[in-house]
């Protein structure tokens, strides 16, 4: 069906590689990268701040590693990602890259992956040669939860990704790493954890065809309930008691998206409209993937599950709102909870 | 970019994404008038569901030819928009204030309309 609605023509994922400074982006990348599936694969590396270093260290990538000059990915430059992207895509299609199976577009350190997403999914061409299937974020465990305490960028970072790999987890102590794991996992619940010690983590599992990223059912771990983190960042984890009238979904998550926009980190989740397969929502910030409607439930659970990660914004005021939009849904929310 | 309008199409918001992805699915010898037969009827049906949010802020909308929408507020202004995120900044302009969802008085108005 995919490639029905896309007229014959297959996207090219596109996996967007988020971490703060020294968190091991590249590392875990040149890592990844030496693996025979990943041979295909060009990698876009920001250069910022120290003079190509991080560039020099992904050896396989030569020739195709289109360095991006001129700061940062997301605010400056993101019209020269799209000059990049389209440079790939030109060069694949002239056969001067034979194979271009995946893109990875490494950020800077301080980066918010949003504006990224926004310009693949916007840029007139790039949203027809590209998906962004996945985005990976490496959180240092020596010093994770430093950079989640003192800088937004790095909670901004772990909100929006799909996957979080603590890397570096050889150094530091067991109980600092699980400490780290479970406030991940309040920040995030939708996102799967992975560890890595000096870079090394599955290939596969990370990186795994078709079901990586938005396709994949949102790993929603409900186990603590309204979880929230220290700092002001809350999420919330919810299903509803019934199938959901889209439309009104639509319009109730542009209207909060419009006024508050800057405070909704993420948004993921599967939602039963009544068909056969739910619609698969994901949305990092005011950015939100085209909805893909399922032609089945990739499990046996067949309810609406949706995490939302927000930034001031209590719990109880989301569930409140959808509750009064319940007349209009067709359907109430209710908080998320595992069966113990 | 349409010529007459002057309208950029580049960018199929995402709450119309499914409308298009049919319209896809079903290709240039899909069953077209079906197609549109659904499409009205998704317009209309979120003409109507947007209505019982607008109306408490003294607004209202309906859908304009088929392919846009033209949203009013009760001193007869009013703008065209394309779709739900060219909507909500236009509302509030009208409004005079932003349209939030988790407002209260707003929760509370159509918690209100679901009880009568």
């Amino acid at each position: 069906m995919r490639r029905a609605v896309e007229n014959g023509t297959t996207r090219r994922p596109l996996t967007v590689v988020t971490g703060f400074l020294g968190s091991g982006k590249t590392t875990l990348l040149s890592r990844v990268l030496s693996e025979p599936a990943m041979a295909n694969t060009a990698v876009l590396v920001n250069e910022f701040g120290e003079v190509g270093l991080d560039h020099h260290l992904l050896r396989r990538v030569d020739e195709r590693t289109v360095l991006l000059g001129g700061g940062c990915v997301c605010c400056t430059t993101r019209e020269d990602l799209v000059v990049a992207l389209l440079d790939l895509l030109d060069l694949n299609q002239r056969g001067e890259i034979p194979h271009l199976d995946r893109v990875v577009v490494e950020t800077t350190g301080l980066a918010d992956p949003a504006p990224i997403l926004h310009t693949v999914f916007s840029d007139p061409v790039l949203q027809h040669h590209f998906s962004v299937d996945l985005v990976l974020a490496t959180v240092d465990a020596l010093n994770g939860n430093l950079h989640l305490d003192n800088n937004p960028e790095s909670v901004k970072q772990v909100a929006a990704a799909d996957k979080v790999v603590v890397t570096k987890t050889d150094v530091a102590e067991r109980a600092s790493v699980e400490g780290l794991l479970a406030r991940l996992g309040a920040i995030n619940p939708s996102a799967q954890t992975f560890e890595a010690a000096l870079g090394e983590v599955g290939v596969e599992e990370l990186f795994r065809p078709g079901h990586a990223g938005t396709r994949a059912a949102p790993a929603v771990l409900p186990a603590q309930n309204s979880l929230h983190d220290t700092a002001e960042t809350h999420s919330v984890s919810l299903t509803f008691d019934g199938p959901v009238d889209w439309t009104a979904f639509g319009i109730w998550l542009s209207m909060l998206l419009h006024a508050r926009g800057e405070e909704v980190l993420r948004v993921k989740g599967m939602l039963d409209v009544g068909g056969a397969g739910p619609v698969v929502v994901n949305g990092v910030q005011h950015t939100i993937h085209p909805p893909e409607h399922l032609d089945a439930w990739p499990d046996a659970d067949h309810s609406s599950r949706i995490v939302l990660i927000t930034k001031r914004i209590p719990p109880e005021d989301l569930t409140g709102s959808l509750r009064a939009f319940g007349g209009l849904l067709g359907a109430r929310p209710s908080p998320l909870y595992t069966q113990p | 970019m349409c010529v007459l309008c002057g309208r950029d199409f580049v960018g199929v918001h995402w709450t119309d994404r499914h409308v298009e992805d049919r319209a896809l699915l079903s290709g240039p010898s899909g069953d077209s008038s079906g197609y549109q037969r659904d499409r009205r009827r998704d317009r209309a049906h979120r003409a109507a569901l947007t209505n019982a949010v607008l109306r408490h802020y003294g607004l209202r909308v309906e859908d304009w030819g088929g392919s846009k929408y033209l949203l009013r507020d009760r001193k007869g202004r009013s703008e065209i928009v394309q779709d739900l995120g060219a909507l909500w900044p236009a509302a509030a302009r009208l409004a005079g204030r932003p349209l939030d969802p988790l407002d209260p008085a707003l929760r509370r108005a159509l918690s209100a309309d679901d009880d009568a």
